[in-house]
Protein backbone atom coordinates (compact mmCIF):
# COMPACT_ATOMS: atom_id res chain seq x y z
CA UNK A 1 0.00 0.00 0.00
CA UNK A 2 3.04 2.55 0.38
CA UNK A 3 2.82 3.58 -3.68
CA UNK A 4 -0.50 4.88 -2.82
CA UNK A 5 -0.17 6.34 1.00
CA UNK A 6 -0.81 9.80 0.22
CA UNK A 7 -3.98 8.80 -1.21
CA UNK A 8 -4.79 7.79 2.32
CA UNK A 9 -3.57 11.62 3.34
CA UNK A 10 -6.07 13.47 0.46
CA UNK A 11 -9.24 11.06 1.77
CA UNK A 12 -8.38 11.46 5.72
CA UNK A 13 -8.92 14.88 5.62
CA UNK A 14 -10.34 16.16 2.06
CA UNK A 15 -13.91 16.25 4.17
CA UNK A 16 -12.56 17.83 7.58
CA UNK A 17 -10.88 20.64 5.14
CA UNK A 18 -14.47 21.21 3.23
CA UNK A 19 -16.17 21.13 6.18
CA UNK A 20 -13.64 23.64 7.59
CA UNK A 21 -14.03 26.46 4.02
CA UNK A 22 -17.96 26.04 4.95
CA UNK A 23 -18.16 26.53 8.69
CA UNK A 24 -15.58 28.91 8.47
CA UNK A 25 -17.65 30.94 5.59
CA UNK A 26 -20.31 30.75 8.09
CA UNK A 27 -18.57 32.54 10.52
CA UNK A 28 -17.41 35.12 8.81
CA UNK A 29 -19.41 35.60 5.55
CA UNK A 30 -17.76 38.74 3.78
CA UNK A 31 -14.36 36.78 4.01
CA UNK A 32 -12.76 35.48 0.32
CA UNK A 33 -10.51 33.02 1.92
CA UNK A 34 -13.13 30.31 2.69
CA UNK A 35 -14.99 30.46 -0.91
CA UNK A 36 -12.89 32.16 -3.70
CA UNK A 37 -15.07 32.59 -6.26
CA UNK A 38 -18.72 32.35 -6.55
CA UNK A 39 -21.35 31.29 -9.14
CA UNK A 40 -24.19 33.71 -9.49
CA UNK A 41 -26.86 31.65 -11.46
CA UNK A 42 -29.60 34.28 -12.29
CA UNK A 43 -26.89 36.19 -14.12
CA UNK A 44 -25.28 33.04 -14.93
CA UNK A 45 -21.56 34.40 -14.24
CA UNK A 46 -18.74 33.66 -12.21
CA UNK A 47 -17.07 36.04 -9.71
CA UNK A 48 -14.02 36.10 -7.55
CA UNK A 49 -15.81 38.89 -5.84
CA UNK A 50 -19.34 39.21 -4.22
CA UNK A 51 -21.56 40.68 -6.42
CA UNK A 52 -24.95 42.66 -4.73
CA UNK A 53 -27.85 40.52 -4.95
CA UNK A 54 -30.34 43.00 -5.92
CA UNK A 55 -29.07 42.52 -9.53
CA UNK A 56 -27.10 39.56 -8.99
CA UNK A 57 -29.20 36.99 -7.50
CA UNK A 58 -28.47 34.00 -5.17
CA UNK A 59 -25.12 33.02 -5.32
CA UNK A 60 -23.66 28.97 -5.16
CA UNK A 61 -20.54 28.76 -3.28
CA UNK A 62 -20.83 24.75 -3.20
CA UNK A 63 -18.43 25.02 -5.93
CA UNK A 64 -15.31 27.06 -4.44
CA UNK A 65 -15.38 24.89 -1.50
CA UNK A 66 -15.11 21.77 -3.84
CA UNK A 67 -12.30 23.10 -5.66
CA UNK A 68 -10.70 24.79 -2.15
CA UNK A 69 -10.61 21.63 -0.34
CA UNK A 70 -9.19 19.80 -3.42
CA UNK A 71 -6.75 21.85 -4.08
CA UNK A 72 -5.27 22.35 -0.37
CA UNK A 73 -6.12 18.52 0.56
CA UNK A 74 -3.88 17.81 -2.34
CA UNK A 75 -1.36 19.52 -1.87
CA UNK A 76 -1.06 18.99 1.27
CA UNK A 77 -1.68 15.04 0.53
CA UNK A 78 1.48 15.33 -1.67
CA UNK A 79 3.81 17.12 0.92
CA UNK A 80 3.44 14.88 3.42
CA UNK A 81 6.50 12.67 3.55
CA UNK A 82 5.25 8.75 1.96
CA UNK A 83 7.25 7.37 5.37
CA UNK A 84 4.81 9.76 7.85
CA UNK A 85 1.72 9.03 5.24
CA UNK A 86 2.53 5.13 5.20
CA UNK A 87 2.18 4.78 9.10
CA UNK A 88 -1.39 6.23 8.79
CA UNK A 89 -3.51 3.55 10.18
CA UNK A 90 -6.05 2.26 7.73
CA UNK A 91 -8.66 3.01 10.48
CA UNK A 92 -8.19 6.68 10.57
CA UNK A 93 -9.06 6.49 6.47
CA UNK A 94 -12.89 6.18 7.61
CA UNK A 95 -12.40 7.39 11.34
CA UNK A 96 -11.79 10.95 9.50
CA UNK A 97 -14.96 10.87 7.26
CA UNK A 98 -17.10 9.03 9.60
CA UNK A 99 -16.43 12.32 12.39
CA UNK A 100 -16.66 14.82 9.66
CA UNK A 101 -20.36 13.47 8.55
CA UNK A 102 -21.07 13.25 12.43
CA UNK A 103 -20.30 16.90 12.63
CA UNK A 104 -22.10 17.47 9.56
CA UNK A 105 -25.17 16.78 10.94
CA UNK A 106 -24.81 18.33 14.05
CA UNK A 107 -23.96 21.88 12.49
CA UNK A 108 -27.11 21.27 10.27
CA UNK A 109 -29.39 20.80 12.94
CA UNK A 110 -29.58 24.25 12.87
CA UNK A 111 -32.39 24.09 10.22
CA UNK A 112 -33.95 22.15 12.06
CA UNK A 113 -34.88 23.68 15.43
CA UNK B 1 -32.51 19.88 -21.34
CA UNK B 2 -32.89 20.23 -17.92
CA UNK B 3 -35.50 17.38 -17.81
CA UNK B 4 -33.40 14.93 -19.47
CA UNK B 5 -30.66 15.87 -16.99
CA UNK B 6 -32.74 15.53 -14.23
CA UNK B 7 -34.14 12.05 -15.10
CA UNK B 8 -30.53 10.94 -16.17
CA UNK B 9 -29.34 12.08 -12.54
CA UNK B 10 -32.07 9.99 -11.22
CA UNK B 11 -31.29 6.81 -12.95
CA UNK B 12 -27.77 7.57 -12.15
CA UNK B 13 -28.58 7.79 -8.48
CA UNK B 14 -31.08 4.83 -8.91
CA UNK B 15 -28.03 2.52 -10.21
CA UNK B 16 -25.51 3.71 -7.57
CA UNK B 17 -28.11 2.75 -4.48
CA UNK B 18 -28.27 -0.22 -5.95
CA UNK B 19 -24.87 -1.31 -5.97
CA UNK B 20 -23.69 -0.13 -3.41
CA UNK B 21 -26.23 -1.20 -1.21
CA UNK B 22 -24.99 -4.19 -2.32
CA UNK B 23 -21.86 -4.16 -1.59
CA UNK B 24 -22.95 -2.54 1.73
CA UNK B 25 -24.67 -5.64 2.60
CA UNK B 26 -22.18 -7.80 1.27
CA UNK B 27 -19.70 -6.52 4.02
CA UNK B 28 -21.73 -6.84 7.00
CA UNK B 29 -22.14 -11.00 5.79
CA UNK B 30 -21.78 -12.95 8.88
CA UNK B 31 -21.50 -16.21 7.42
CA UNK B 32 -21.43 -17.39 3.94
CA UNK B 33 -23.12 -20.77 4.81
CA UNK B 34 -26.31 -18.80 5.31
CA UNK B 35 -27.14 -18.17 1.88
CA UNK B 36 -30.87 -19.21 2.67
CA UNK B 37 -33.17 -16.58 2.78
CA UNK B 38 -33.73 -13.44 0.26
CA UNK B 39 -31.42 -11.33 2.55
CA UNK B 40 -28.65 -13.52 2.22
CA UNK B 41 -28.81 -13.97 -1.02
CA UNK B 42 -28.88 -9.96 -1.60
CA UNK B 43 -25.26 -9.86 0.43
CA UNK B 44 -23.81 -12.71 -1.63
CA UNK B 45 -22.65 -11.37 -4.30
CA UNK B 46 -19.38 -10.62 -5.42
CA UNK B 47 -18.21 -7.31 -3.46
CA UNK B 48 -15.31 -5.80 -5.38
CA UNK B 49 -16.86 -6.55 -8.69
CA UNK B 50 -19.06 -3.05 -8.04
CA UNK B 51 -16.10 -0.75 -6.78
CA UNK B 52 -15.43 0.72 -10.08
CA UNK B 53 -18.69 1.53 -11.27
CA UNK B 54 -19.64 2.58 -7.68
CA UNK B 55 -16.58 5.20 -8.08
CA UNK B 56 -17.99 5.92 -11.73
CA UNK B 57 -21.36 6.36 -10.86
CA UNK B 58 -20.83 8.21 -7.78
CA UNK B 59 -18.61 11.23 -9.76
CA UNK B 60 -20.94 10.72 -12.84
CA UNK B 61 -23.92 11.38 -10.14
CA UNK B 62 -21.63 14.70 -8.36
CA UNK B 63 -21.43 15.78 -11.63
CA UNK B 64 -25.08 15.84 -12.73
CA UNK B 65 -26.25 17.43 -9.37
CA UNK B 66 -23.60 20.25 -9.95
CA UNK B 67 -24.85 21.08 -13.27
CA UNK B 68 -28.64 20.81 -12.11
CA UNK B 69 -27.65 22.92 -8.85
CA UNK B 70 -27.63 26.39 -10.52
CA UNK B 71 -31.92 25.67 -11.25
CA UNK B 72 -32.30 24.42 -7.86
CA UNK B 73 -30.90 27.64 -6.48
CA UNK B 74 -33.34 29.95 -8.38
CA UNK B 75 -35.92 27.94 -8.59
CA UNK B 76 -36.64 25.41 -5.81
CA UNK B 77 -34.96 27.36 -2.95
CA UNK B 78 -36.54 30.66 -3.06
CA UNK B 79 -39.42 28.55 -3.36
CA UNK B 80 -38.99 26.52 -0.43
CA UNK B 81 -38.07 30.44 1.20
CA UNK B 82 -40.89 31.87 0.52
CA UNK B 83 -42.96 28.50 1.84
CA UNK B 84 -41.27 29.03 5.09
CA UNK B 85 -39.77 25.13 4.96
CA UNK B 86 -36.48 25.53 6.54
CA UNK B 87 -36.28 21.83 6.91
CA UNK B 88 -36.47 21.42 3.52
CA UNK B 89 -33.59 23.50 3.02
CA UNK B 90 -31.44 22.39 5.80
CA UNK B 91 -31.65 18.87 4.43
CA UNK B 92 -30.57 19.74 1.25
CA UNK B 93 -27.54 21.88 2.62
CA UNK B 94 -26.49 18.39 4.17
CA UNK B 95 -27.03 16.28 0.63
CA UNK B 96 -24.25 18.88 -0.95
CA UNK B 97 -22.08 18.15 1.92
CA UNK B 98 -22.67 14.67 2.03
CA UNK B 99 -21.69 14.72 -1.96
CA UNK B 100 -18.52 16.25 -1.08
CA UNK B 101 -17.54 14.15 1.46
CA UNK B 102 -18.34 11.15 -0.31
CA UNK B 103 -15.89 12.26 -3.14
CA UNK B 104 -13.65 13.19 -0.95
CA UNK B 105 -13.70 9.18 0.21
CA UNK B 106 -13.61 7.43 -3.08
CA UNK B 107 -9.97 7.48 -3.44
CA UNK B 108 -9.56 5.68 0.10
CA UNK B 109 -12.79 3.33 -1.43
CA UNK B 110 -10.64 2.45 -4.53
CA UNK B 111 -7.45 1.58 -2.21
CA UNK B 112 -9.58 -0.62 0.17
CA UNK B 113 -11.49 -2.43 -2.34
CA UNK B 114 -8.20 -2.71 -4.89
CA UNK B 115 -7.46 -6.78 -5.44
CA UNK B 116 -5.81 -8.30 -3.92
CA UNK B 117 -8.13 -7.70 -0.39
CA UNK B 118 -5.61 -6.98 1.93
CA UNK B 119 -6.67 -8.36 5.32
CA UNK B 120 -5.74 -5.27 7.26
CA UNK B 121 -8.44 -2.91 5.60
CA UNK B 122 -10.87 -5.85 6.26
CA UNK B 123 -12.35 -2.68 8.34
CA UNK B 124 -11.81 -0.06 6.49
CA UNK B 125 -13.57 -1.41 3.27
CA UNK B 126 -16.41 -2.18 5.73
CA UNK B 127 -16.83 1.31 6.96
CA UNK B 128 -15.87 3.43 3.87
CA UNK B 129 -18.37 1.35 1.96
CA UNK B 130 -21.02 1.93 4.51
CA UNK B 131 -20.17 5.61 5.21
CA UNK B 132 -20.75 5.81 1.27
CA UNK B 133 -23.92 4.29 1.68
CA UNK B 134 -25.00 6.27 4.49
CA UNK B 135 -24.05 9.10 2.38
CA UNK B 136 -25.67 8.20 -1.02
CA UNK B 137 -29.34 7.01 0.64
CA UNK B 138 -29.94 10.60 2.19
CA UNK B 139 -28.84 12.29 -0.65
CA UNK B 140 -31.43 9.89 -2.99
CA UNK B 141 -34.31 10.43 -0.37
CA UNK B 142 -33.20 14.09 -0.35
CA UNK B 143 -33.46 14.52 -3.77
CA UNK B 144 -36.75 12.45 -4.37
CA UNK B 145 -38.56 14.86 -1.45
CA UNK B 146 -37.47 17.88 -2.84
CA UNK B 147 -38.68 16.85 -6.26
CA UNK B 148 -42.06 15.53 -5.30
CA UNK B 149 -42.49 18.76 -2.10
CA UNK B 150 -45.02 20.14 -3.59
CA UNK B 151 -47.07 16.97 -3.90
CA UNK B 152 -45.96 15.62 -0.44
CA UNK B 153 -46.66 19.18 1.42
CA UNK B 154 -49.35 21.00 -0.58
Amino acid sequence: MSRFAQIKVFSTLYGVVYTLCFYLQGLYPTSQWWAPFRYYPSVEQWSITRLPPETAGPAILWYAWLAEAFVFTLVFSLLVPRKLADKIPPGAVWAGPAVTVVAILIYERRWFF
Amino acid sequence: MIQVLMIAHALTAVFLLGALTHQAFSVARVSAAQKSNIVDRFRGVSSPAFTNTIIVLFVLASIGGGLLYPRYRIDVRTTLEDLQLRSANGIFEIKEHFAAVGLGLLPAYWLAWRPPLALDWAATRKYTTWILAFCVWWNFLVGEVLNNIKGLFP
